[in-house]
C-alpha cells in the first residue's frame, strides 16, 4: 500500500511541471516564431533568445523530474 | 534503475576518456605550426569550431582590457561547450561501457556548474578586481550571492535532467526492445545532446557579460569593433581573411 501510494506521488510533480511548463513553452515559441517572420533578419538573435527562454522554463521541468526521481529511488 | 548520484568509477573514466579524445584532438589540430597569415587546413578547422566563442567573446569585451577578456572568456565558453557535446555524444557510441555519459551523472554536471560560475567569479575578478568583484555579490542587491548559489544548482540540474532522462529512456527501452526502436530514440536524443551545451553555454556567457560589465562605459564603435578583430587575428583564432 505504501509503495503504491508512493508511485503514485512520484508521478504526480512531473505530469504537473511538464503540463504548465509545456503551457509555458507555447508563448515562447508562438512570440519567437511571430517574431522570425515579422523580422527574418533577427531571427538568429531571436532563436538564441528563445532557446535561453526555453532552458529556463525546461528547468523547472526538470526540477520536477529531479525530485520524480528522488521519490522513485524510495520506492 | 541506472544508479543516478553515487560516484562511479565508470563516469570517472569516461569523463578522463572524453577530456583525452578533446585534449588529443586539439593537439592534433594545433600540430605542424600556427600561422596567423597562412593558416593549414587543420587550423581552419580548429578556428571555425572556435569562432563562434569568439564572436560570443567579442559582443562583451570592451575596454582596455579586451585582449584578455577576449581570451579568458573564449577558453571558458569553448572548453564548457565541447566537453559538454562530446559527454552528451558519447551516448551514441556503440560500445558497452564507454556509451554513459559522464553528464547523464550529478556529480560531473555539478562540476561543470561549480566551474562555469565560480570561473565567471575569477573572471570578473581579473577584470574588474577583486574589491568590485566581492562587493558586487552585496550590493546593491544584499541577496545577489544566493543567485550565485542557485545559477549553479539551475545549470547543473538542467544538464544533469535533460541528459539523464534521455539516457534512462534508451535504457528502459533497450530492455523491452533491443532492436531498431533505440535507433530512433538515439536520434531523436542528438537534438538536447547539442541543445543543452549550447545553452549552458549561452547561460554561461550571459551571466559572464553581466558580470564584466562595467556602468561607465561606452558602446562598441566601428573602430574598436575593427581592433577587435584585429587583435583575434593577432592571437591566431579568427583567419585572416574572414574579418569583416
Amino acid at each position: 500500500m505504501n509503495s503504491v501510494l508512493l508511485a503514485l506521488v512520484a508521478v504526480l510533480p512531473i505530469a504537473i511541471g511538464a503540463a504548465f511548463a509545456s503551457y509555458a513553452m507555447r508563448y515562447v515559441s508562438t512570440s519567437a516564431i511571430e517574431g522570425m517572420t515579422r523580422q527574418p533578419e533577427i531571427a538568429a538573435q531571436l532563436f538564441t533568445a528563445m532557446l535561453i527562454g526555453m532552458a529556463l522554463i525546461e528547468a523547472l521541468c526538470i526540477y520536477t523530474l529531479v525530485v520524480t526521481l528522488v521519490i522513485a529511488q524510495k520506492l | 534503475m541506472p544508479q543516478l548520484t553515487a560516484p562511479s568509477l565508470v563516469v570517472i573514466g569516461n569523463s578522463i576518456f572524453v577530456s583525452l579524445l578533446l585534449v588529443g584532438t586539439g593537439a592534433w589540430l594545433a600540430r605542424g605550426g600556427l600561422s596567423a597569415t597562412e593558416p593549414s587546413a587543420r587550423q581552419n578547422v580548429g578556428e571555425w569550431v572556435l569562432q563562434f566563442f569568439v564572436g560570443k567573446a567579442r559582443e562583451m569585451a570592451h575596454g582596455e582590457k579586451r585582449d584578455q577578456i577576449m581570451r579568458l572568456v573564449t577558453s571558458l565558453l569553448s572548453t564548457a561547450f565541447l566537453f559538454i557535446i562530446v559527454s552528451n555524444l558519447v551516448s551514441i557510441l556503440p560500445i558497452p561501457v564507454l556509451n554513459r555519459p559522464p553528464t547523464s551523472h550529478f556529480s560531473v554536471t555539478l562540476a561543470l556548474a561549480l566551474c562555469a560560475v565560480v570561473g565567471t567569479l575569477i573572471i570578473s575578478a581579473r577584470v574588474k578586481g577583486v574589491g568590485k568583484t566581492f562587493l558586487h555579490l552585496f550590493w546593491p542587491n544584499p541577496l545577489q550571492w544566493v543567485s550565485e548559489l542557485t545559477d549553479v544548482m539551475s545549470l547543473s540540474l538542467r544538464l544533469f535532467g535533460n541528459i539523464a532522462g534521455e539516457y534512462m529512456t534508451v535504457a528502459l527501452v533497450l530492455m523491452v526492445v533491443p532492436w531498431g526502436i533505440p535507433i530512433i530514440l538515439h536520434a531523436l536524443g542528438l537534438i538536447p545532446a547539442f541543445v543543452q551545451a549550447l545553452v549552458f553555454t549561452l547561460l554561461t556567457a550571459s551571466f559572464l557579460a553581466n558580470a564584466i560589465h562595467v556602468a561607465d562605459e561606452k558602446p562598441a564603435t566601428a573602430e574598436s569593433t575593427e581592433e577587435a578583430t584585429a587583435s583575434a587575428v593577432a592571437i591566431g583564432r579568427v583567419p585572416a581573411e574572414g574579418r569583416s
